[in-house]
């Protein structure tokens, strides 16, 4: 009951920001962007008709798999600490609600800011879908959109629970910084440089079973091995991409799709546990 | 059954001590100025009552429960007022007030507490972002008062009203008393606490030095006159003779105001100031003394007696 309190005002409080405002414009520019590439690349693949799943691919999850990280984090990593810096969270826990109540609500607030953000930018991507490629499944399109917005409520934890660890936003701001480049630069080269380093060589012949299950772990995989999940296709992951060609001897549970969906859990509950173990002790 | 009971808290911050073994207790019902300079730890008193410090020693008790094991339950029956109020920009005033009603589960009706601490309908439907010092204050001030709130804690509240909106605010205090809710305020601004409270704390570097009514602390400091001197005219040398008055034992501080010195001193002291003045060539046409205000009060026992008084009961 506190905790949909407070996530209805921090949804209402959120919403209005101009940067969101600009960075849903810009993923629905990005999404048209999108559209008009897959209407290209299926002119390149196939005799009329269009593909469908290229498509989505393109026009969907290529912006989606960039923004709704960043936007998510934007959106998230003030939610506490900047409550904390400039004093309303007394406020906020003047009234009845517990930390947790704040936490929680906050999360929910802005996981439904990052959703309207998500469904205006994919609204606009299915007009550019319809207009250039001509049909979209709307099967397709609605499990996509649900996983997107999933993904936005995984990296909208790792920012609420970044947020819940510290007073200072620039803290919170270098700690979503760090994970951007974390998951999106350090991940990928450590994992490769390992790979050099045990095998001897970037190509093997096989990639080995750890190799793939590394690579499955950050959320944006885990996001790209959901949607195979839905769509049933296995070309969203770098296992998928690699048994394709024929590189991989067995794909690892890990690495498996719809194990996606537990990674995309975990990444979602432990910086949130994190979170409010700190905020639960904290001196406001 | 009291209100507020804090007993032998200490809260230290890594090596600094902001709170040294304070114990107060506020009965059910009263109006309870807790007063101090900036610094004293009037603040951090205030959020360990409301769980957002803990305290690193001693017990905090509000309603007679545990301020950190029932802390919601003592939000619930309690309207804040915090220092240095910030709000949501982006959301109105009348929705802030919605809010309150809707966390606490009361019906008031947002616009009778909107204009009850004088906000304009006008204000109300304006984003809180461009609101003013006061209008802030009041907004949340009406806040405090959802849900009829068995007690009210209020820190520095008339920071940033004019004359009219702190009149209102002590107003409103005093109708809440008389509702029946313990009223909890701190302050540094004398003026507000003499006019309104039943009973005055004073705190200093984290302790208590004084704990009394307006009357009692006055009572406890029987020596202590204001006297006002009024000359024939101002002295040749005005300044020789406001430092040999000011140098006299038992004379805490003298203004001038034009023909007339206005003198904060111990009785036993009267005698010897009217003797210092004739000394420099006028006469004294007149003399008055007056009970001492809060405010001489207050400055004899968070300035002038270091070394420490005996907290008086």
């Amino acid at each position: 009951m506190s905790t949909i309190a407070v996530a209805k005002k921090d949804f209402r409080d959120a919403v209005r920001s101009r940067l969101l405002i600009g960075l849903t414009a810009l993923f629905a520019l990005f999404t048209v962007g999108g559209a008009a590439l897959a209407s290209w690349a299926s002119e390149l693949f196939s005799e009329g008709g269009g593909d469908s799943t290229v498509g989505l691919i393109l026009a969907l999850q290529t912006p989606a798999g960039f923004l709704v990280p960043v936007i998510a984090l934007i959106v998230g990593y003030g939610a506490i600490a900047g409550e904390r810096e400039s004093g309303s969270l007394k406020f906020l826990l003047g009234l009845p609600h517990r930390r947790r109540d704040v936490v929680l609500g906050k999360v929910l607030g802005r996981t439904g800011v990052v959703a309207v953000s998500i469904l205006i930018g994919f609204a606009v991507g299915l007009v550019g879908l319809v207009a250039f490629v001509g049909e979209v499944s709307p099967v397709d399109y609605l499990a996509f959109t649900l996983v997107t917005v999933g993904f936005g409520f995984v990296y909208v934890c790792l920012g609420v629970g970044i947020s819940a660890m510290t007073r200072s936003t620039t803290k919170a701001a270098v700690g979503a910084i760090g994970l951007v480049v974390l998951f999106w630069f350090l991940w990928g080269t450590i994992t490769q440089g390992l790979l050099y380093a045990l095998e001897g060589e970037f190509l093997p012949e096989t990639f080995p079973g750890w190799y793939l299950a590394l690579n499955a772990i950050p959320p944006d995989a885990a996001y790209g091995s959901a949607i195979g999940a839905v769509l049933g296709e296995s070309g969203f992951t770098t296992a998928g991409s690699l048994e394709s060609q024929g590189l991989v001897e067995s794909v690892p549970l890990v690495a498996e799709p719809w194990f996606g969906f537990v990674i995309l859990a975990v990444w979602a509950l432990l910086p949130l546990a994190l979170g409010l173990w700190r905020f639960e002790r904290a001196d406001l | 059954m009291s209100a507020i009971d804090i007993s032998d808290v200490t809260k230290r911050y890594g090596t600094e001590t902001a709170l040294d073994g304070l114990s107060l207790t506020v009965e059910r019902g009263e109006i309870y100025g807790f007063l101090g300079p900036n610094g004293a730890g009037k603040s951090t008193t205030i959020n360990l009552l409301l769980d957002f410090i803990r305290p690193t020693a001693g017990e905090v008790r509000v309603f007679d429960l545990d301020a950190q094991a029932n802390a919601l339950e003592i939000r619930q029956r309690t309207g804040i007022l915090p220092e240095g109020v910030e709000l949501y920009e982006r959301l109105t005033g009348r929705q802030h007030v919605e809010f309150a009603i809707e966390s606490k589960g009361a019906d008031d009706d947002p616009d009778e507490l909107i204009e009850r601490v004088g906000l304009s309908p006008d204000a109300a439907a304006k984003k809180a972002g461009g609101y003013s010092k006061g209008m802030a204050q009041r907004l949340t001030f009406a806040t405090a008062l959802v849900g009829e709130p068995d007690l009210l804690i209020l820190d520095e509240p008339s920071t940033g009203l004019d004359p009219n909106g702190a009149r209102r605010m002590r107003e409103i205090i005093r109708e809440e008393r008389d509702r029946g809710a313990t009223v909890f305020f701190s302050s540094h601004v004398l003026g507000q606490v003499e006019a309104v409270c039943d009973r005055v704390g004073i705190l200093r570097d984290g302790e208590l030095i004084a704990e009394d009514t307006v009357e009692g602390l006055r009572d406890s400091m029987p020596d202590q006159t204001r006297l006002r001197v009024t000359l024939d005219r101002i002295p040749d040398d005005s300044d020789a003779a406001l430092a040999a008055v000011e140098a006299i034992d038992g004379v805490s501080s003298v203004t001038p105001e034009g023909r007339t010195l206005v003198v904060a001193c111990e009785d036993r002291a009267k005698t010897e100031v009217l003797h210092v003045v004739e000394e420099y060539g006028v006469t004294v046409e007149d003399f008055e003394t007056d009970e001492s205000s809060l405010e001489d009060l207050f400055v004899a026992y968070t300035a002038g007696a270091d070394g420490g008084r005996e907290v008086v009961r």
